[in-house]
Formats: C-alpha cells, sequence, structure tokens
C-alpha cells in the first residue's frame, strides 16, 4: 500500500491568496481562520493541482486574485514509502491556454492527469448532494469512478460527445421538418455500446460502495440509524437499444435524447426513507461523510494508493460523540494524509488532545498562512 | 498601423485575411511585391485569379481538378474497383504522396456534425452511393480522422451501402513510425494490442 501526500505548495494569486509557500506535515494539517481567510481556498488549490480545476468555480477567471492576470500552483507530492515525487504545476492566465505541468512536461489532454494523485474533498456546499438534483449525485460518481478507471473517463467523454450531436440532429429534424432514420440509428449504435459499459461500471461501483458507506455510517452515528444507497438507472429495465428505439416518437418531439445513462439517480435511505426529507441536519452530514469516507476507501481499494483527504469546516453540525467518532475513524491506518479546517482553535486543540498525534497547525488570515507550532 | 499610401493599406488588409498571416508579415509580403518588376507581380495576381475562376470539382470523385473529370479517374492504369472515401482534397495529396495507393479517390467534403451544421446532404454522400452501385466497385477503403464525427460518418455510409455487395474497410489505427511505445497515449496502444497484426502481416508490410 501507497500513501501520496502534498509535501510543499507554493501558490500564487490564487483566490485571495498573493504568494504563500507551505510545507504540510505527511499526516494531519489543520488549518485555522476566520470566515473568509482563506481555508477553504487552500484546500481547492490542493484539489485544482489534483483535478486540474476548482471544486467550486469552472470559471477560471474567477480563480485568479482581484486585479491580477494569472494565478500558479506549484504542488511537490510524494509517495511516502518510495520517496518518488511528482511535481505539479498549474498555471493559468488570462488569454492563454491553462495549462498543466507533471514533472516539466506540459499535459497534452488534461484528462490523463486525473487519477494519477486520487484525493477525496469534504466540502460543506456538498449539502447540495443530498438535497439537490441528480446531476450533482452523478457528477460525484463519475468523478468517482473516472479516478479509478480511465476508459470509464474515456467512455464518459464519447458518450457525453454522442448525445451532443445526436441532440443537435433531432433539434435540425424539427427545424427543417425531415427525418433520416440511418443517420439517428447511426448514433443510436454509437450510443449503446459506451451507454451500457458506463451503466454495468455503475452497478458494479455501486455495489462495492454501499458496504462501505454502511461500515462508515454506523461508525460516526454509533450505530443508531440504517442508510442505504440506491442506484436508479432506466437501463435496469431494459436494453439500451430498445430504449432508443422505444424513446423514438418521444425524442423527436422533445428534440433531446430524453433518457439515457446520463439521466441516472442515486437514491439514499434512512431507516428505509428518503434522506432528503426525512434525515436531521446531523444525520444528513453524516452521511454525506461516511459517502465520501466510503468513496475514498473504494479508490484506495482499487489503486492500493492511500488518498489524500479533505476536510472542510465538517465539524459544524455534528455532535460532540458524532466528531469524536469521525475523528477515530479518519486517523486510524486506512487514512493517509488528512487536511481539515475549522473556525476555532481551541475547538480544535480539544478535540486533538484526546488523540496520539502530533498535527501541524497553520493559521490562516486574509491569504496568508503562518505555522503555529513550529 | 499607419501607411503613407491607401494602395499598400488596401493590399496589406487583403493579405492579412489569409490564415496565418498577421499585419506584419502581411507588410512584407507587399513591400516584397514592390521590389519586384510589375511583370512578375501581374503574373503573381493573374495565376491567383486564373486558379479559383478555372479550377473545377471532378464529377466522379469531387477531387480539384482541371478538366470535368480528374486526371487520377481518367487513369487507366489505375484500379477502378476501389474507392478510397476521405474528407478533403488535402488528404488526396498526403495518399497521393504515399505512392502505395493505386485506387481512385471519393472526396466527401467534410465529415457528419449536425452540432456543425452538417449533414449528409451536404456531403458527397449519394454520389459516392451511386459510384458503388453502379462502376461496379468491389472493395471502399474508409480514410477519416479518428475522431467520433469521422467514425459516425463511416457507420452512416457502412449502413447506406449495407445491400450492396462491396467489401468495406478502414485505414489501420496505431503506433506511428519511429514513435516509441512508452510515449503512445493508453486509447492508441489499448486499440492496436486489440487490432494487432499477425507477425507474416507485420514482416510483409516492411
Amino acid at each position: 500500500m501507497q500513501t501520496v501526500y502534498l509535501k510543499e505548495l507554493h501558490i500564487a494569486n490564487f483566490k485571495n491568496y498573493v504568494q504563500s509557500k507551505i510545507t504540510f506535515g505527511e499526516k494531519l494539517n489543520l488549518t485555522v481562520g476566520h470566515n473568509g481567510a482563506g481555508k477553504t481556498n487552500l484546500l481547492d488549490a490542493i484539489y485544482y493541482l489534483c483535478f486540474c480545476k476548482s471544486y467550486f468555480s469552472s470559471n477560471e477567471l474567477q480563480n485568479i486574485r482581484h486585479e491580477q492576470n494569472y494565478f500558479r500552483l506549484d504542488g511537490i507530492f510524494e509517495m511516502l514509502q518510495t520517496k518518488q515525487t511528482e511535481n505539479i504545476v498549474a498555471k493559468i492566465a488570462t488569454h492563454r491556454k491553462k495549462s498543466i505541468i507533471r514533472n516539466d512536461i506540459p499535459y497534452k489532454r488534461l484528462s490523463e492527469h486525473i487519477g494519477l494523485l486520487p484525493l477525496v474533498f469534504v466540502a460543506p456546499d456538498d449539502m447540495q448532494l443530498i438535497k439537490g438534483s441528480s446531476e450533482g449525485r452523478r457528477k460525484l460518481i463519475d468523478g468517482t469512478l473516472s479516478q479509478l478507471d480511465q476508459s470509464y473517463l474515456d467512455a464518459l467523454i464519447s458518450y457525453n460527445k454522442v448525445i451532443q450531436q445526436r441532440n443537435s440532429l433531432l433539434k435540425q429534424f424539427h427545424e427543417r421538418r425531415t427525418f433520416n432514420a440511418t443517420l439517428l440509428e447511426t448514433y443510436n449504435q454509437q450510443l449503446v455500446p459506451l451507454g451500457t459499459q458506463i451503466h454495468e461500471n455503475r452497478i458494479a461501483q455501486t455495489a462495492l460502495l454501499l458496504p462501505l458507506l454502511q461500515e462508515y455510517y454506523e461508525r460516526i452515528s454509533s450505530g443508531k440509524e440504517r442508510v442505504n444507497c440506491r442506484y436508479k438507472s432506466v437501463l435496469k429495465q431494459q436494453s439500451f437499444a430498445d430504449l432508443l428505439q422505444s424513446n423514438l416518437y418521444q425524442d423527436r418531439s422533445a428534440q433531446r435524447t430524453t433518457e439515457g445513462i446520463h439521466r441516472d439517480d442515486w437514491v439514499f435511505e434512512i431507516n428505509g426513507y428518503p434522506l432528503k426529507k426525512y434525515g436531521s441536519q446531523g444525520q444528513q452530514k453524516s452521511f454525506l461523510i461516511a459517502l465520501k469516507l466510503a468513496i475514498y476507501q473504494l479508490i484506495r481499494q482499487h489503486k492500493n494508493i492511500l488518498p489524500i483527504l479533505l476536510l472542510d469546516d465538517i465539524f459544524d453540525k455534528l455532535d460532540e460523540l458524532r466528531t469524536t467518532q469521525l475523528i477515530e475513524t479518519v486517523m486510524g491506518e486506512h487514512f493517509g494524509q488528512i487536511f481539515i479546517s475549522d473556525t476555532q482553535l481551541e475547538r480544535m486543540r480539544q478535540i486533538f488532545d484526546n488523540f496520539e498525534v502530533n498535527p501541524k497547525i497553520f493559521k490562516i488570515e486574509d491569504g496568508v498562512v503562518e505555522w503555529l507550532n513550529g | 498601423m499607419n501607411f503613407p499610401s491607401k494602395l499598400i493599406e488596401d493590399a496589406v488588409n487583403e493579405f492579412t485575411k489569409l490564415p496565418g498571416i498577421g499585419k506584419k508579415t502581411a507588410l512584407r509580403l507587399v513591400l516584397h511585391l514592390l521590389k519586384e518588376e510589375t511583370k512578375t507581380v501581374e503574373m503573381f495576381g493573374e495565376t491567383v485569379i486564373r486558379m479559383r475562376q478555372d479550377i473545377q470539382f471532378c464529377q466522379k470523385c469531387h477531387n480539384v481538378s482541371d478538366h470535368p473529370v480528374c486526371s487520377i479517374c481518367l487513369d487507366l492504369s489505375r484500379d477502378a474497383s476501389i474507392l478510397c472515401v476521405v474528407e478533403n482534397m488535402r488528404d488526396v495529396i498526403a495518399i497521393e504522396n504515399t505512392h502505395q495507393y493505386k485506387g481512385l479517390y471519393h472526396v466527401l467534403g467534410g465529415v457528419i456534425s449536425p452540432i456543425d451544421g452538417i449533414g449528409p446532404d451536404n456531403l458527397h454522400v449519394d454520389s459516392l452511393v451511386d459510384r458503388v452501385k453502379k462502376d461496379e466497385v468491389k472493395e471502399i477503403i474508409m480514410a477519416l480522422n479518428p475522431t467520433m464525427e469521422g467514425d459516425t460518418t463511416i457507420f452512416y455510409i457502412s449502413k447506406r451501402l449495407r445491400d450492396q455487395s462491396v467489401r468495406i474497410t478502414s485505414i489501420a489505427r496505431g503506433i506511428a513510425f519511429g514513435g516509441e511505445l512508452e510515449y503512445v497515449d493508453e486509447l492508441t496502444l489499448a486499440r492496436s494490442i486489440a487490432t494487432r497484426l499477425p507477425y507474416e502481416n507485420y514482416l510483409m508490410n516492411h
């Protein structure tokens, strides 16, 4: 088993940071600061280096510090056991192509980088995964499975391209009052193997994820409730080819591909009821964290590597018992480098006083990072 | 940029319209033409005008041509039972330069991409189907770019030719000559392994 950890990070002009060079600890790193100090931005910078994008904003210009025209992130990751290092640099400037560089060689396709440095991020915004629409849940599962398997990501990218072309075609049929069954069939033929591959992969990985999710939820909640996660897909009832065939009329009048794996969803339940409606805020938060930890373990088992774990502002809404259970869990041997952010230094100190660990504590103020216990 | 002459300014602006030419390069080209003899420049202009006015597209394969039917289609030494389907005339030039292919061509004029507003009706697909029916074509070789749009076009044409007894093949995709395995992207490598060749064939191609 390998452990990947971020050793050094150099930030320039990313969000509210001017210039910062930080050396992290290989196990536990705590960041403390007031609201708006830049705690989440620091975690986002780490996320960026692993996924070539911000966790929060898809508009690159929003990631650049105000009144500046570029940002640069430079991270040195190390494999704890082999001491092998990976130097990842992200350079984004206005009017220039985004470039991600691995050990001095720029990537031609950014998708090649995904999965090299596995990481799991738990952010307060993630509550949308439970409360919001299916799109967020699909994104989460797709993001996870893409880290596990490059061919899943390739299939997904191709699937989306075919869907786009197919939808444009359906729109043209409508506008020009024409119809070309052979051409539509051509797109169906390309969609079926891709969609089926994605569907089967989702079934297999959901089955692996469920016991992990239940185990972590039980630990955090001390066995009070039983949770479930059901994969919902229209392909469970019929084959993709049949589905596209029978949806022909519907698709033509809607001018888009109305059903397919791009509409799949995952249903979260607590004691047999929808978590969205019947779960308390604390239960929903516990579920969310358990889900992310389960994803963490799924990646660990697949890649034989302990990913980086980012826990942003997680103590909010959790009672003392759940907080202790959570910390006990992530401090165990099944987890690698961890970053935890919070607003209160004292609360953090109290929590970690009970554990035999030496966290590296950083104080963040206005985008400036200061190492407290150095 | 300010110019002392309106004539020069107009000429520079025209050159800037060409692909890959910026203002500075355009000015360099104009100044070069100024240094040349008037006769030489006239010839240059006339050549360009004639090229644009007199160019034709071959009635059979839709490649550019000086005559109603292009020189490749007229060449009796070529094998008329094989058609190579390409996107545009640049691909014809590339394949001709290999001196390996002795069949005829069919230039589609693009690939199917509804997003860009290009459907089969905007391409020379119908005439390809007609050719296969009339000219006793035995094989068509699909030499299109390995993109989703290229694949769609191949699938579509194959479907249109389903009832014909023509053999449909596609150019091989894989590792480039002189390339090193470790630098080949995974998709290409995986495909090259899946569509590997018997050793005898491999030797034959060298």
